[in-house]
């Protein structure tokens, strides 16, 4: 152990050329940055085990890792990295967003012009909207997805029960955050997305019209509606949002690390002793998985980046209260459930969203075999595994179908049948 | 794991530097870029020489505060008041005189041209791409514009013909039979007293020519129109607005000139009542009446007709002369909760129209 103290002197053999200063200067250089160095970070460059060890339990960052992981946690076929892109979309999420706080007033009579003020003249501004806009969009498909993934590898098992549960929630609050996102724009598309989307609301008995009365501040999509989504998405469930996933993910390493099969199988008896001997090969967190999550991270902002600047946020026409969209549609992760209330508003309304939400926060303590623990599709897990793609495949198509196959006056039309219209 | 962290920081970085050339290079950077250099070659004397040199590239605005609108037309459209480029090619190109009596600086330029004013790429300044629904008016359309403003005292008359007809040709289809301007017609369709600042022309040319094809489901009869009698309708309809801003300059145009006086709804309202031009042009008897004048449109007779209205392949049977006259006097006398609108019609035209009904057997 040397922490604090200064590295051995180097007198390298070019110190005495001419012109260099003498090699005591450049050592009291060297000294005084590595004096700041030090003041940072607390010790020097981790090179022994200990060291490792110790750098990622001090340091603020790194220290919401486990100091060792197995192997098999980083590699990408096992996580697809969803958790981590989530996590990070969200930081972008927050980045974007402060960069568009700037400009944007949510008022209904200005909110329109800042946005095109956004896109045509501010610096930046059109490509910060762009990664703001499919960053959020993605980050709800990335959140979906990382739901999948912890579920066909049963990862909810016991004892990670109730991080499913904060799971489920930070599923949800993801969703709000885009929902409320997407009327800050005030153009044709959100405002009868919103309309549309708090509609659905409706349809619970009793409570339902309250709800909707209570999140617009008023009867239909005005101005205090705007202000509520407003301080709701730039404040209200960001913060809830950001408390939640730093739980999630300390609550990753206090539930012992990423889910692994276990040589000894667990007994699933209450209380039994749980030694779980990985059959994975166990790896130092520093510096190998931090070197994964930044070289994650700068593949997924390239990603967004190329994305953001072929591909521009829709925006329609200004806001028209008097000129619905015809067909006014929800945002697209919330279309499956337009579909289902376009057969039934109690059922699809009501229902389904009510017994998939009972179904998704109760998964974990009433599926609680230690089986097939870390393992993709275990074969122990079948029926579970059949009722989940059941329910999978019915979201998908339903949403589907509203995306794709919805016209004018919601008659289907298959993809590539012209719908009729204006000219463009 | 070192390489792939490389390989994925310098690609990160490459996008990101190409990010910021995306982000400095702009359509309008090359029009200024050409502007200028052609004013240098242009220049006559050194300060015109000096002036084209210590440009910059920047966005320019023109802000209205009277009507509280931003519009950054000029950042592409920089030649508008330099005669040397009067015959250069738009965007820079010399303004026509009109720019004298209509000031930018006061009232910008979308208050006649349309278009989105903030937008600074042509796409969607012009509205061809996304914003489809705010097209630039061009031609004919702009007399909407005009109009708007001025009403017709002040106009020359040939600059408000395309209006004065799409009025006549409103009146003889009787549109206001179904549809409300200013608070007179039917309630069959959606009141058209604002339709000037609800929808573009496209729109409008577009509905006019065939309703279905634009709004599904509609009950808007399809009218044989030719398409200047489509263009002169659109151009009428485009100019029956509400909004604040037209009667903020009627207001400004009234106290300017105390002479001109111009054009409120109520007003408008008169001088398109319904049917008020009609009878000075043409007179109908019977089946011209009929066939001509809009009853086609919502009925039919044989194959022939619109299904707004029920069939009157044999009204000659169903109902009595008398009470067909009362009928077409005051549609609301015999059916209280009808669709059929209070047409005005002479008693004359409704002699004919009856002898040429009771016939239909």
């Amino acid at each position: 152990m040397n922490e604090g103290n200064p590295p051995p002197g180097n007198s390298s053999p070019d110190a005495a050329a001419p012109g260099n200063p003498p090699a005591s200067t450049r050592r009291s250089v060297r000294d005084f940055f590595h004096l700041i160095y030090v003041s940072i970070f607390r010790s020097t460059y981790p090179t022994t085990v200990r060291q490792r060890l110790a750098v990622v339990v001090n340091n603020l960052v790194l220290h919401v890792h486990p100091t060792r992981i197995y192997q098999r946690s980083i590699s990408p076929s096992y996580t697809l990295g969803l958790g981590l892109i989530c996590f990070y979309l969200f930081i972008i999420e927050w980045v974007t967003g402060v960069y568009l706080m700037f400009y944007y007033e949510p008022s209904t009579g200005a909110a329109y012009g800042r946005i095109l003020d956004l896109d045509q003249v501010v610096t930046f501004g059109r490509v910060m909207r762009n990664l703001h806009r499919w960053g959020g969009e993605a980050m709800v498909a990335a959140a979906a997805l990382h739901m999948c993934r912890v579920f066909y590898t049963g990862s909810y098992k016991p004892p990670r029960e109730f991080n499913w549960v904060l799971g489920v929630g930070l599923l949800f609050l993801t969703l709000a955050l885009s929902f409320t996102g997407y009327l800050l724009p005030w153009d044709q598309l959100s405002f009868w997305a919103i309309t549309v989307g708090t509609n659905i609301a409706t349809y619970a008995p009793k409570l339902g019209p309250k709800v909707r009365y209570l999140l617009l501040g008023g009867p239909t999509v005005g101005s205090d509606a705007l202000l509520r989504f407003y301080t709701l998405h730039v404040i209200a469930v960001p913060s809830i949002a950001a408390t939640v996933i730093n739980y999630h993910i300390w609550r990753v390493s206090k539930d012992g690390g990423l889910a692994a099969p276990t040589e000894n199988e667990p007994s699933d008896e209450p209380g039994a002793e749980v030694t779980p001997q990985p059959t994975s090969p166990v790896i130092q967190t520093f510096p190998t998985v931090l070197y994964v999550e930044l070289a994650a991270f700068a593949a997924l902002m390239a990603l967004l980046l190329v994305v953001s600047v072929w591909f521009n946020a829709p925006l329609e026409q200004q806001a028209n209260p008097l000129q619905p969209n015809n067909p006014s549609k929800a945002p697209w992760y919330f279309l499956g459930l337009q579909e289902m209330v376009s057969y039934s508003a109690f059922w699809g309304g009501v229902m389904v969203p009510t017994l998939l939400t009972v179904f998704l926060v109760a998964l974990p303590y009433f599926d609680r075999k230690r089986r097939g623990i870390g393992i993709w599709f275990a074969k122990e897990r079948r029926p579970i595994m059949i009722l989940w793609t059941v329910i999978l495949a019915g979201i998908i198509l339903t949403t589907a179908i509203g995306v794709f196959c919805r016209g004018p006056n919601w008659k289907f039309y298959w993809p590539w049948e012209p719908w009729p219209g204006p000219p463009a | 794991m070192e390489k792939w962290l490389a390989i994925s920081g310098l690609v990160l970085t490459a996008i990101l530097a190409w990010v910021v050339k995306d982000a400095f290079h702009q359509e309008w950077t090359e029009y200024q870029e050409t502007y200028y250099r052609l004013a240098l070659l242009e220049a006559r004397n050194e300060a015109q020489k000096e002036w084209a040199t210590n440009q910059k590239f920047q966005v320019k605005q023109l802000r209205s505060g009277d009507l509280s609108t931003v519009e950054r037309c000029t950042t592409c459209h920089l030649a508008t008041d330099n005669p040397r480029f009067r015959d250069a090619a738009e965007p820079l190109r010399q303004h026509s005189d009109l720019l004298e009596s209509h000031p930018p600086e006061k009232f910008g330029c979308v208050v006649c041209h349309g278009g989105e004013g903030r937008a600074a790429t042509t796409l969607e300044a012009h509205s061809g791409g996304r914003g489809v629904y705010k097209p630039l008016l061009k031609g004919e359309y702009l007399e909407a514009a005009c109009y708007n403003c001025h009403g017709f005292d002040t106009l020359p008359a040939e600059d408000t013909a395309a209006i004065r007809h799409g009025m006549q040709l409103v009146n003889r289809y009787m549109c206001q039979g179904c549809h409300q301007i200013d608070g007179v017609g039917g309630e069959e369709g959606p009141d058209l007293s604002d339709v000037g600042t609800q929808r573009s022309w496209l729109w409008l040319y577009a509905h006019l020519a065939r309703p279905q094809a634009v709004t599904v489901g509609s009950t808007m009869p399809v009218f044989a129109l030719s398409r200047d009698e489509i263009k002169d309708i659109t151009i009428y309809l485009m100019t029956l607005r509400k909004s604040s801003q037209q009667m903020y300059y009627a207001a400004a145009l009234e106290k300017a000139s105390a002479k001109s006086t111009p054009l409120t709804p109520e007003k408008r309202h008169v001088e398109s009542k319904p049917r008020a031009s009609l009878r000075s042009v043409v007179t109908y008897e019977g089946a011209d009446l009929f066939h001509a004048d809009g009853c086609i449109v919502c009925h039919s007779i044989g194959r022939v007709g619109g299904q707004v209205g029920p069939a009157l392949t044999h009204i000659g049977w169903k109902l009595s002369t008398d009470d067909m006259k009362k009928l077409l006097h005051n549609p609301d006398d015999v059916l209280p909760n009808g669709k059929m609108p209070q047409l005005y019609l002479t008693d004359q035209e409704i002699d004919g129209l009856t002898d040429y009904l009771k016939d239909l057997r």
